[in-house]
């Protein structure tokens, strides 16, 4: 008799879509990296919706519906109304419900992507709402910040440090930046991306293919 | 790859107690260690003690525990085990230490549990970063604490 939960690729799907979460300070690049993401995913056949969080507006999602790079039916919006860290963690049940929407409206949904409203150094999201997550932080923002250990720095999946180019205009030395964030996360990854020109927007896109989509 | 696309069951079940332990005879249970932070996450991948690669994709209505059955045949069965999650465990003295301890316990984002008067604090990191933490807040760094796991922390 055989009683698998294991499909080894047989038999009926299952398991709901991946969920991932981005995350990181005001301004820091997670809607440009969510754009960049975007051509890298559909060159993986990966099937996502994406989610944007603002406070008290819908501008990200109105950003990425007017891009042209989406179907602007699969990206929706939630308004937090107040603190944009509670509906991400405290209480993800917006977003959880964002979610289970963009999945009955398109079956065979594969990866919805949560991009939060713009957080401190203390945002982190919660596990019943993502399976994996991602905090932005970029160069302008300070090369203090890895050392300052917030808790998305931490205890993210990954980091990315992004808007790389602009390291020699705002007095930053990159690698020192990128090694202290590397020694503050110990052997959790650390990725270095400009999302304006698409540098290191490969790399994020396979990691998640890899850890919530087990693509090898 | 293995993929786990669901929960069978608990192998404290008495069906699959019992088929399990049969197994277990002739050696043919393989266990994936999950630690405390993975635990309550629905997507995964990781070896089992014997070296198969799982990828754990969960529904969203079910969650990881220890016990769980993630796959049984007649030849073998795969058994999650849940590492042992750690509690920092405060006894305020007074009500004026422990609205200064829940002050402080939210705005640093710790997840707490209540246990009577006791507010526990799950260790998600190393213990010296959060001694590092009350240290500074004189307030609550001398209320009288312990690392419990377990029951003790129930």
């Amino acid at each position: 008799m055989l009683e698998w939960g294991a499909t080894q690729g047989i038999g009926p799907r299952t398991s709901s879509a991946a969920r991932i979460g981005i995350g990181g300070p005001v301004g820091s690049g997670k809607t440009a990296l969510i754009e960049r993401l975007i051509p890298a995913l559909d060159a993986r056949n990966v099937d996502f919706a994406v989610v944007t969080n603002d406070l008290v507006t819908k501008e990200d999602a109105e950003r990425l519906r007017r891009s042209g790079l989406i179907d602007p039916e699969r990206v929706s919006a939630v308004e937090a109304g107040a603190c944009p860290h509670t509906v991400i963690r405290e209480d993800p049940t917006l977003n959880m419900a964002a979610g289970d929407d963009l999945e009955s409206r398109f079956p065979g949904l594969e990866l919805v992507i949560f991009e939060s409203g713009g957080d401190n150094l203390a945002s982190t999201f919660s596990l019943d709402l993502v399976d994996w997550w991602m905090f932005v932080i970029d160069v302008a923002g300070g090369d203090d910040i890895p050392r300052k250990k917030g808790p998305g720095v931490l205890k993210c999946d990954l980091l990315v440090v992004n808007k790389v180019d602009l390291a020699p205009h705002v007095g930053v030395d990159l690698s020192s930046m990128l090694a202290e964030a590397q020694a503050a996360r110990g052997e959790r990854p650390v990725v270095a991306t400009n999302a304006r020109s698409g540098e290191g927007v490969d790399t994020v896109a396979d990691m998640i293919c890899r850890a919530v989509l087990f693509h090898t | 790859m293995l993929m786990i696309e669901r929960v069978l069951g608990s192998r404290l079940e008495p069906s699959l107690h019992e088929r399990i332990h049969r197994l277990e005879h002739h050696g043919t249970v393989d266990v994936v260690t999950v630690s405390a932070m993975d635990m309550s996450r629905r997507r995964l991948r990781l070896l089992s003690a014997k070296g198969e690669d799982i990828a754990i994709a969960l529904p969203r209505d079910q969650k990881l525990f220890d016990g769980a059955v993630l796959l049984i045949d007649d030849e073998r069965a795969i058994v999650v085990r849940a590492e042992v999650e750690r509690w920092l465990s405060f006894q305020p003295r007074s009500i004026a230490e422990g609205v200064e301890l829940g002050y402080h316990a939210g705005n640093l984002h710790w997840r707490v549990r209540f246990a009577g008067e006791r507010l526990l604090v799950a260790l998600e990191g190393p213990i010296e970063t959060y001694y590092a933490r009350l240290d500074a807040l004189p307030g609550v760094s001398s209320i009288p604490r312990l690392v419990v796991t377990g029951e003790m922390a129930a």
